[in-house]
């Protein structure tokens, strides 16, 4: 059985939108600390991030400011990080691109102690050149993911995708090889499950977090706000395929509601999920995964 | 365009002219502008409602959202205008013999101005330029060579031709299109090495401006074209019917790879295919396959196996029938099908003789197919 963590903040935004910071907080507290039993945030933290560790956050900015992981969100996980766990240096928030990170709202940081928020075309950075071929997948790996970080975070944006039918903590990882481009035929099915199944993700990950504060049903991954829709939840899970599954069936919930077919309907359902689960990457199985939810 | 603004133009073209220019292979590290992509409008796609467009230039047809890039990373949506973002951006190059593309029948031992950007529209499995073709253009250092420069470029080097190569053209199909322009009206000729993946209307109209195109057909299967190429074979099939129809010079290059595209039964096929659709003139190279890229699970072609679909294409009727990728072969030459003499000799990607005359055979007078002066 795996668990996932639903972390409602009730007033996380006030009438004008602005985020609430200390409600987002408790709403990571809440949630990190149901989906690990504990109460403090340094054994929280210790539960699954062993000491030592370089911690990298992996985000997802390719949606620019409106549909990105929300720079308040990724660097509140980041300063839990930085405050409780010990690690070795610094905590890394990062996507592909510093332009992307920046057009999300980002303010990058590689030179200054503290939380480092940088892309892969960082100079200096770039990409593995070593190719690594595993199953269907032939990418160069970004080398913040094969060599800056030993524990991967996937912070990802809750979104509809026209070909993989949604895009959420997997497909993030996309994100981290330099050919993404190539993946996305046949619903980007097995693809997200390889990629992720290759051992520089696979090893490193650690957690799932799906940011569900507003989430795009329809029509994505592009924006569109009249198909986005505030809902105020951060996901949690140590099942990567359960929490994106838990995605899916959000979104799924918001299309009914708004009268839409469902991504089946669509011919668009995310197959990647039984492809990985068949990979023996977690369960797509609803039967076999228990929903907490917590209310802020 | 005069030098001095030809070289403000380009630092690296001027790099190039100022070399004294033996064929080279131009040193790109100096001139790193990754951040630094065109925006210019894409000429064949659709714009959708809700900033959504399709692109129609491949048959991918690939239908993206704002901010999103189309399957060969070169093309993006930005807020529903689909830009290419290789205009003038050449990652790749090269003088190269024209024996090198291969093309046998068009101009013998003239120089080719070669150029590339980064990107493909499939994703070969056995790609030997992967590391420029399976990347975006940001992930590779380019540098700025617009049209005008690789004219000139090319005139300053006494290049008559200019080749449009090592990556896939038909990602900077504007690229392209814009520099055959010019460079016709320079009178120097145009070729495109591609692999045939592209929709007829842009190449109909790509036709018009270029001379020559080698076509690479990676198999004659669909299922080879599912697994190892992630394309389709019809639309290239296609494709190389349209060209040889038009007054385009064609050839076709098989890369023969052991074990999954080298049976006589499917060389037979593709012989038959050719003749029937194309007619027994249009040469046909059948390459050597050396392990790269994602398939180096395999031994190189052994040369039997090229004797042997070199054999089947002349049993099927085909006249001009090559071995590439195995210097020295005596099926590099050119025969004369009428008295059988020899009438080019290659050695790789050297012309030794040519015993040809206003586009004959010298000994029998024959006319032999192809671009010769």
């Amino acid at each position: 059985m795996s668990t996932v963590v639903i972390a409602r903040g009730n007033n996380l935004f006030s009438p004008s939108f602005e985020m609430n910071d200390k409600s987002l907080a408790q709403m990571y507290t809440q949630g990190l600390f149901t989906l690990t039993g504990q109460s403090k945030w340094k054994d929280c933290l210790h539960s699954f991030l062993p000491t030592k560790e370089k911690v990298g956050i992996k985000i997802n900015t390719i949606g620019g400011k409106s549909i990105s992981t929300r720079p308040n969100v990724a660097l509140c996980l980041a300063q839990f990080l930085s405050d409780n766990h010990d690690q070795n240096g610094d905590v890394v928030v990062w996507d592909r691109t510093n332009r992307e990170l920046q057009d999300a709202g980002y303010k990058l940081n590689w030179n200054r102690r503290g939380i480092k928020v940088f892309g892969t075309d960082t100079q200096g950075i770039g990409y593995n050149q070593n190719l690594i071929s595993h199953l269907n997948i032939g990418s160069l790996f970004s080398r913040i993911q094969s060599n800056h970080i030993s524990s991967s975070i996937s912070l990802a944006i809750l979104k509809d995708h026209g070909l993989a039918g949604v895009t959420a903590g997997m497909k993030n990882y996309f994100g981290a090889i330099h050919n993404p481009n190539k993946y996305h035929d046949t619903n980007c099915d097995p693809y997200v499950a390889e990629v992720f199944a290759s051992s520089l993700i696979k090893k490193k990950h650690r957690l799932t977090i799906l940011d569900g504060l507003i989430v795009q049903y329809h029509r994505g991954p592009s924006y569109h706000s009249r198909w986005a829709e505030k809902q105020g939840m951060l996901i949690f899970s140590f099942d990567p395929v359960a929490a994106d599954t838990i995605g899916w069936q959000i979104i799924e919930k918001l299309r009914a509601k708004k009268g839409l077919p469902s991504l089946s309907e669509e011919d668009r359902e995310p197959r990647y999920l039984k492809s990985a689960e068949k990979m023996g990457l977690g369960t797509a199985n609803f039967d076999k995964i228990k929903i907490k939810e917590v209310v802020v | 365009m005069n030098r001095r603004s030809f070289l403000k133009t380009t630092g690296a073209a001027g790099l190039l002219t100022c070399s004294g220019l033996a064929p080279m292979l131009i040193e790109m590290q100096a001139f790193t502008q990754n951040s630094n992509l065109s925006k210019v409008e894409a000429r064949f796609y659709k714009k959708h409602p809700d900033r959504e467009i399709e692109c129609i230039l491949c048959p991918r047809l690939c239908k993206l959202g704002d901010k999103e890039r189309g399957y060969c990373g070169v093309r993006e949506n930005i807020g529903g205008t689909y830009y290419t973002l290789v205009y003038g951006k050449a990652c790749s190059m090269h003088i190269d013999p024209i024996e090198k593309k291969p093309l046998f029948h068009f101009l013998p031992s003239s120089s080719a101005l070669s150029i590339a950007t980064a990107g493909c529209n499939v994703n070969c499995k056995f790609c030997q330029n992967w590391e420029i073709s399976q990347v975006r253009p940001e992930q590779i250092r380019h540098v700025d060579f617009p049209p005008e420069a690789v004219v000139f470029t090319a005139e300053k080097n006494s290049c008559p031709v200019i080749a449009y190569t090592y990556s896939e053209p038909v990602v900077f199909y504007e690229y392209m299109f814009d520099t055959a322009q010019m460079a016709r009206k320079k009178n120097i000729k145009s070729v495109v090495i591609t692999g045939g993946h592209i929709k007829p209307e842009p190449l109909v109209e790509l036709i018009k401006v270029v001379d020559a195109i080698k076509v690479d057909l990676k198999a004659f299967s669909q299922d080879f074209y599912t697994q190892y190429v992630r394309g389709e074979l019809q639309p290239v099939l296609d494709a190389i019917k349209i060209i040889s129809k038009s007054n385009v010079w064609l050839e076709i290059v098989y890369l023969v790879i052991p074990t999954l595209n080298d049976k006589p039964s499917e060389i037979r096929k593709l012989s038959r295919w050719i003749l029937r659709e194309i007619g027994p003139d249009v040469p046909i190279h059948f390459s050597r396959f050396q392990p790269m890229y994602l398939l180096k699970n395999l031994p190189p072609t052994p040369i039997s196996t090229l004797v042997e679909a070199h054999k089947v294409a002349l049993q099927e009727g085909l006249r001009y029938v090559y071995i590439g990728n195995v210097p020295g072969h005596k099926s590099e030459n050119t025969y004369c099908p009428k008295c059988q003499n020899t009438i080019i000799e290659r050695i790789q990607y050297h012309i030794r003789k040519i015993e040809m005359l206003d586009g004959k055979c010298k000994f029998c007078e024959n006319p032999i197919p192809g671009v010769w002066a």
